[in-house]
């Protein structure tokens, strides 16, 4: 069954100074092999340093991983990480600690982390080149 | 596609709201910062279909897919389960709810029959769309600090309890009981007000209950409820589909096969909501075996079809201000709860049925779980705002039955809960040694006309005279409108802990118990108190008629000792029987059989009491003579 639209209500909705730039990938400042790490946008760095400070707790990391589970394989992750382990790779964007455990790192290897703000919600998003299908939720993936 | 949010391994626990709908259910929470937000799915729906599909191989489905399944397994797949919620197995109205196997069991709750040889009742089906929703809420928040569920406004004790034993059978620490417009009401940031009047119109998929709300100094009480329990936006999908069954080509009233039948109303709900922004809809039907279907609807065209629905909305609303004393003048805000208020005549009726435009910034699916969401912050601790001290009020009055089976209102209806409240009664007979305590909810003055809530005994009293007893009853209702109730003789000091619950909810060790075998045990106990309880009043009547009729046989008119015989037989028999409900019907009917005599014996009494007697004497005779159970009577000092 198909309808077709006479009348569109949808309204491009303007986003409010919203800068492309701010979703472009930004390297790490301890620079590594562009497709070996993780790359954060902008936009998304500045999210999460503004979490951070409003936790109180602004030299605290960034943890990015998968984790088994979700509707399709493994999800992702993202959480606050007081503490580096011994074997986490550990990046710093503009001052943003960002810390990945290696077993992640298979799945996260030349990921882009941006954060987007949508009508409805906003959030972290991860576009990530290992991802094989998604679940459609953003949430879990397959490799 | 949902976004994702930074965890904090190191937050507390999350509580979260959730709304138990009929036809959906939602859940969501307060995130650290931020407003209350419901949790999507994978197709970025918050809704869950309120859908339980028990397979075959013992496997439990429950959402789209279950909803999928209902159409090849229609009495596998409980839908709409809200509406057996604490309804007993003989209520006229539970088998006309679906087309489902009802196991027969003597106990008093509902039970399904459903494929892989499984019996289920209401709780556990409902539980299992919460353990869906508790597994979604884990998914994306952890651990979870509790959960808020809503209930309608117009659930009673029984209902209520039922929706919270689901609660805690699925796993969840369940904080509190909320009513839907109540929870409406907060995600509009209402409580934050002192004082306001409001009216929520809840119009959903199957039902609709239109609610009128006052604030007072912060505490929300529920004024009056109406609705339509078979009212929704299902019925405006049936009424555009049976046009396009009748474009297919077939004349009313014709057999139609099942699957014409589903294209047609899913076609009819896909039209309606477009039809919300748009004026003018084509829709291509694809119709098996012939031609694809186009269907030209606007927006007026829908507007008839469904404006009889929508007007049967008008006179609940009507009759909710009427029993709340007020006029549509008097409200500062309405308030739009349900899918189907997105339809835009709704909108416009609504809007001109009280005299303003309703409130509708927050999406009405999600409206009652927003609410939740932000009540269950505000009880875990942390909400922003902790001046909401938010309260609720009993539906119903709380009583129980006196002497004479009249109600003695222990708690009236509209008493701000948590609350509790004692009266003291005394005994009506001469060394009556128990009490027999009836619990009941409603506004009626008849005990028989209220509902029946519990039944419970009280025994060891001493023999002493009548009235020389005083027996302290205590209603103690929480603040999710559960009612505990305890008594205790006084004059002796014997305290006796007595356990009530309401007639079809369960008791905190039956829980325990209900977890590991699946309730079976309580549903005997409860059935086998029902049938030792007709058994004792049969064995009582029986010696009653026996000796009235041994010592007054000179009062017996012709052929009455012959039917009380027959009756008397018939009594027996069935006494030594399992079936509580023929033993009642027969002990009725041998009472109606004894009426005239024991009549007769009465008056006789009567005029030996006049030839100076004592009226204690006369007191016990009469009560003996008419077989009737020494009750309880309020004490003079209550």
């Amino acid at each position: 069954m198909s309808l077709t639209q006479h009348m569109s209500l949808t309204q491009s909705l303007g986003r409010k100074s919203e800068n492309p730039s701010d979703h472009l990938p930004v390297a790490p400042a301890n620079a590594v092999d562009e497709n070996a790490g993780v790359r954060l946008t902008k936009k998304a760095i500045e999210m999460a340093k503004q979490a951070l400070v409003k936790r109180a707790t602004p030299e605290a990391a960034l943890r990015l991983g998968v984790r088994g589970g979700g509707c399709s394989g493994v999800s992702y992750a993202i959480e606050f990480s007081d503490k580096v382990r011994e074997r986490d790779n550990l990046y710093d964007f503009d001052g943003l600690k960002v810390v990945v455990d290696p077993k992640s790192l298979v799945y996260l290897r030349g990921a882009v982390l941006d954060y987007e703000v949508k009508l409805m919600q906003h959030g972290f998003r991860f576009l990530n080149p290992n991802e094989k299908s998604g679940c459609g939720c953003g949430e879990s993936f397959t490799v | 596609m949902s976004l994702l949010h930074i965890h904090d391994p190191l937050a507390a626990p999350r509580p979260i709201g959730i709304d138990l709908g009929t036809t959906n259910s939602l859940v969501a929470y307060v995130p650290l910062l931020g407003e209350a937000t419901t949790l999507l799915d994978c197709d970025n729906d918050p809704l869950l279909p309120s859908v339980v599909c028990y397979r075959a191989d013992g496997a439990t489905v429950v959402g789209k897919e279950a909803k999928r399944l209902a159409q090849d397994f229609p009495q596998d797949t409980i839908v709409s389960v809200k509406r057996f919620m604490g309804r007993g197995a003989d209520d006229p109205e539970t088998k006309r709810l679906g087309p489902y196997r009802f196991a027969t069991s003597d106990g008093p709750v509902v039970k399904f029959a459903v494929a892989g040889d499984r019996v289920v009742n209401p709780i556990e089906v409902s539980a299992e769309i919460l353990r869906a929703l508790k597994q979604k809420a884990e998914d994306e928040l952890g651990e979870l600090g509790g959960a808020v569920i809503t209930v309608p406004a117009y659930f009673d004790d029984a209902q209520r309890q039922a929706t919270k034993d689901a609660g805690r059978l699925a796993g969840l620490e369940v904080l509190r009981l909320l009513n839907e417009p109540t929870a409406a009401a907060l995600a509009y940031g209402l409580g934050t007000k002192q004082n306001g009047t409001f009216a929520v119109y809840d119009l959903g998929g199957g039902t609709f209950d239109v609610t009128i709300l006052v604030l007072d100094e912060g505490v929300f009480q529920v004024r009056s409820t109406g609705g339509d329990s078979q009212l929704g936006g299902d019925d405006m999908d049936r009424a555009l589909a049976e046009r396009f069954v009748r474009a297919m080509g077939f004349s009313q009233g014709a057999e139609l096969p099942a699957g014409h039948v589903r294209i047609a109303l899913d076609a009819a709900r896909a039209v309606k909501h477009a039809l919300t922004e748009q004026d003018v809809v084509d829709a291509e039907i694809e119709v098996p075996g012939s031609q694809p279907l186009l269907q030209r609807v606007t927006r007026d065209e829908l507007d008839v079809l469904i404006k009889p629905l929508v007007e049967r909305t008008g006179v609940a609303c009507r009759r909710a201000l009427r029993d709340a004393g007020l006029s549509a003048k008097d409200l500062d805000g309405v308030i739009l709860v349900g899918g189907s208020t997105r339809v835009p005549l709704v909108r416009r009726y609504v809007a001109e049925l009280f005299g303003r435009e309703p409130l509708t910034s927050i999406d009405p699916d999600q409206v009652v779980a927003i609410g939740a969401a932000i009540q269950a912050d505000l009880l875990a601790g942390q909400g922003k705002n902790d001046a909401v001290l938010l309260l609720d009020v009993l539906p119903l009055s709380l009583g129980i039955e006196a002497m004479g089976g009249v109600v003695e209102k222990i708690l009236p209806r509209n008493t701000a809960i948590p609350a509790s409240a004692a009266q003291v009664f005394t005994t009506y007979a001469d060394n009556q040694t128990g009490f027999v305590l009836h619990v009941v909810q409603g506004e009626r003055e008849m005990a028989e006309a209220c509902r029946s809530l519990a039944r419970f005994t009280l025994k060891g009293i001493p023999p002493m005279p009548a009235g020389m007893a005083r027996l302290s009853v205590r209603f103690d209702v929480d603040a999710d409108g559960i009612l505990k109730v305890s008594a205790q003789e006084e004059t002796t000091g014997i305290k006796q802990e007595v356990e009530v619950k309401p007639s079809y909810g369960l008791g905190d060790a039956e829980i325990e118990r209900m977890l590991l075998d699946a309730y079976d045990h309580a549903d005997n106990d409860v059935s086998l108190r029902a049938l030792r309880q007709e058994q004792v009043e049969a064995e009582r009547i029986i010696l009653a008629t026996v000796s009235a009729v041994a010592s007054d046989a000179a009062l017996l008119a012709a052929g009455e000792r012959e039917a009380i015989d027959a009756a008397l037989q018939a009594l027996k028999q069935a006494a030594q029987g399992k079936d509580h409900r023929r033993i009642h019907d027969l002990i009725d009917q041998l009472d109606r059989i004894c009426k005239p005599f024991a009549g007769r014996r009465m008056d006789r009494s009567i005029a030996r009491a006049l030839s100076g007697r004592s009226l204690h004497d006369v007191e016990r005779e009469t009560s003996h003579a008419r077989g009737i159970e020494p009750h309880l009577r309020p004490g003079a000092e209550s």
